[in-house]
């Protein structure tokens, strides 16, 4: 219960770090309400996953990773590189891609046309892992927990309060008939990819170009 | 279906003789002296000679607009020197405040860094969910307040909607100065998807913005920064931060806008365009064009500087929502189908009364706005010519 009422009381800020990935996605596909809450879970499933990696970890570690900061910064980092390259990745190669100078398509069938859950389960987790506010809050919590199915408990009901806030996301594709959102929509990932690489490529630096 | 055939000479005549010029420019002569003296007369000789040039300059280009008809050709002259002089008068300010055009970290400490409408939009969703501004100026009292500004850009925006972009940024009339040195532009073909981009920039950092409470486009987009001011290069992070702002400027408000002969930063990157694009919407002016009088010779489409007419929206006798009421179609229109329109009435009737209607709440905001910033501006360019320093 103190999970989720954590969860609730924190989800809005855990939005606002989603929004930056999944808004971008839901526009870019110009997909139904109904299909935009598929995908939704799917991302969601990803973050879960995050979680819940996490909720070992800080279990098994009886710490706050924390307050670590050059290992929190090589995970946030990691993570933030991820999610430029999928957003990236996402605004560029899609057939009907954004960017009206990007020239070639390659594998882009196979990891986002044929295998969507995949990519959404990838963004999901990225954004998982990244310690917004809420999360770092979370993490303290759950290290203190006695037992691992505890910690896992206490992750997933964390996790249950804070997907309440995206639950509005899905409705964007009341929007789908609009052209221009999609291509807006693609424009944005590949701006916010560029932002997140940047951020990730610093952080993974560890402080050494500060 | 509108028949193509060679220009004509103009249907609707907009010129005026001297006298009614004169008559109908004797209103904006009275309300520019009032608003820019400010019940004060200058008592320095400098002073009033600058608000003599100043006061003469406004009046003698209203009066052309009047006269011979043309918008663009005397807005554009005013918007350009006042982005300028503008540039001027900030820099100078910053030397003589801090002596540099850098910001240090104790002035962001201290929530002293002036604040422009362009971070407007990043504001809004941080300040209506955590009641915070996230930016680091003074939000009433100093120079360029965050309330002063948000008072100016709301009236703007009710009086002239998008016309914002060529009435009254400080920074529109940079790239407008480039758009306008090459007789041709070089680069003829833009994919009119380039047009969406500006919302993406938007987009992009207002979620980014409301994520990390950051107003993401100051500190890692705006090309306007190279002009006015920038944080002091102090870690790699603001170094690769100054490259791109620097390296921005260049290729959007400079080598680009040259080269094309259209306000590429204000038309395709600036993410303030569609907010004030929306702003249209509730604006009672706009841009329209008579399909009965128009010779569809497609001079508009090729002369629009911000890619706000289509051949589309010809045939709809409209302007897109993106036109920023600049006058440029106006001017260019062989047959006057293109015009200034007040929302709710025909647009054949009465087009000189619309127009002069426009341009008094568009010129009167242009002048009491900028007038400030062009006498300083002014005033430091004869102190840098007397003394050897604008300081």
């Amino acid at each position: 219960m103190q999970g989720f009422v954590l969860g609730l009381s924190s989800g809005a800020v855990c939005a606002a770090y989603c929004a930056p990935v999944l808004v971008p996605y839901l526009l870019g596909e110009g997909r139904s309400v109904l299909q935009n809450f598929s995908a939704l879970l799917q991302f969601l499933l990803g973050r879960l996953l995050g979680y819940l990696s996490f909720a070992v970890f800080a279990w098994g570690i009886h710490t706050s990773l924390p307050q670590d900061i050059v290992h929190r910064n090589l995970l946030i980092g990691a993570a933030y590189v991820i999610l430029s390259g999928l957003l990236i990745f996402y605004s560029f190669f899609k057939a009907g891609r954004a960017c009206p100078s990007a020239g070639g398509q390659g594998i882009d069938h196979w990891l986002r046309d044929s295998r969507p859950s995949l990519f959404l389960l990838s963004m999901g987790l990225a954004t998982g892992l990244n310690f917004c506010p809420p999360f770092l809050l979370a993490v303290a919590t759950a290290a203190e927990q006695a037992s691992l199915l505890q910690s896992v408990l206490f992750f997933l009901t964390f996790f249950l309060g804070t997907s309440v806030f995206l639950i509005p996301a899905p409705f964007l594709g009341l929007l789908r008939g609009f052209y221009a959102l999609h291509v807006i929509g693609k424009m944005a990932a590949g701006l916010i990819g560029a932002y997140y690489l940047f951020i990730g490529a610093t952080m993974l630096a560890g402080g050494f170009f500060r | 279906m509108m028949k193509e055939h060679p220009p004509q000479e103009k249907t609707v005549e907009v010129r005026q003789s001297a006298g009614k010029s004169f008559l109908f420019a004797l209103p904006m002569m009275l309300l520019t002296l009032m608003m820019m003296l400010g019940g004060r007369i200058p008592s320095d000789p400098q002073q009033l000679f600058v608000f003599a040039v100043t006061y003469l300059f406004f009046n003698v280009l209203f009066f052309l607009m009047l006269h011979t008809g043309k918008t663009d050709r005397y807005r554009a002259i005013a918007f350009i020197t006042f982005s300028l002089l503008f540039v001027v008068s900030f820099v100078s300010h910053m030397f003589e405040a801090r002596g540099s055009m850098s910001l240090s970290h104790e002035k962001i400490i201290l929530c002293e860094v002036p604040f422009c409408h362009l971070v407007i939009p990043m504001t809004l969703i941080p300040a209506a969910f955590t009641k915070t501004i996230i930016f680091p100026g003074m939000i009433t009292g100093g120079f360029a307040s965050i309330a002063s500004m948000f008072v100016i850009w709301i009236g703007a925006s009710l009086s002239m909607g998008r016309g914002w972009c060529s009435w009254g940024c400080f920074f529109g009339g940079l790239d407008d100065a480039f758009s306008r040195i090459l007789k041709k532009p070089l680069l003829r073909k833009i994919n009119p998807r380039w047009t969406y981009l500006p919302w993406a920039v938007l987009l992009a950092i207002v979620l980014t913005a409301a994520a990390f409470l950051s107003p993401t486009y100051c500190t890692w987009l705006c090309p306007f920064k190279t002009v006015t001011e920038f944080q002091a290069v102090t870690s790699f992070k603001i170094l690769v931060q100054t490259i791109i702002f620097v390296s921005l400027f260049i290729a959007l408000v400079i080598v680009l806008p040259l080269l094309t002969k259209r306000r590429i930063q204000c038309s395709l990157f600036c993410p303030f365009g569609p907010m004030q694009a929306l702003t249209n919407r509730i604006n009672v002016f706009d841009v329209r064009i008579d399909p009965d009088i128009c010779t569809n010779c497609k001079r508009c489409v090729k002369a629009c500087p911000t890619l706000s007419i289509t051949e589309e929206s010809v045939r709809a006798g409209r302007t897109l929502m993106s036109c920023m009421k600049c006058g440029t179609c106006v001017d260019v229109c062989p047959s006057g189908a293109a015009a200034f329109h007040v929302r709710g009435t025909p647009v054949e009737e009465n087009r000189n009364m619309k127009r002069l209607l426009f341009l008094y709440v568009a010129f009167l905001f242009l002048a009491t706005f900028s007038a400030g910033m062009i006498q300083d501006g002014l005033s430091r360019i004869i102190r840098l010519i007397t003394t050897g320093s604008m300081i």
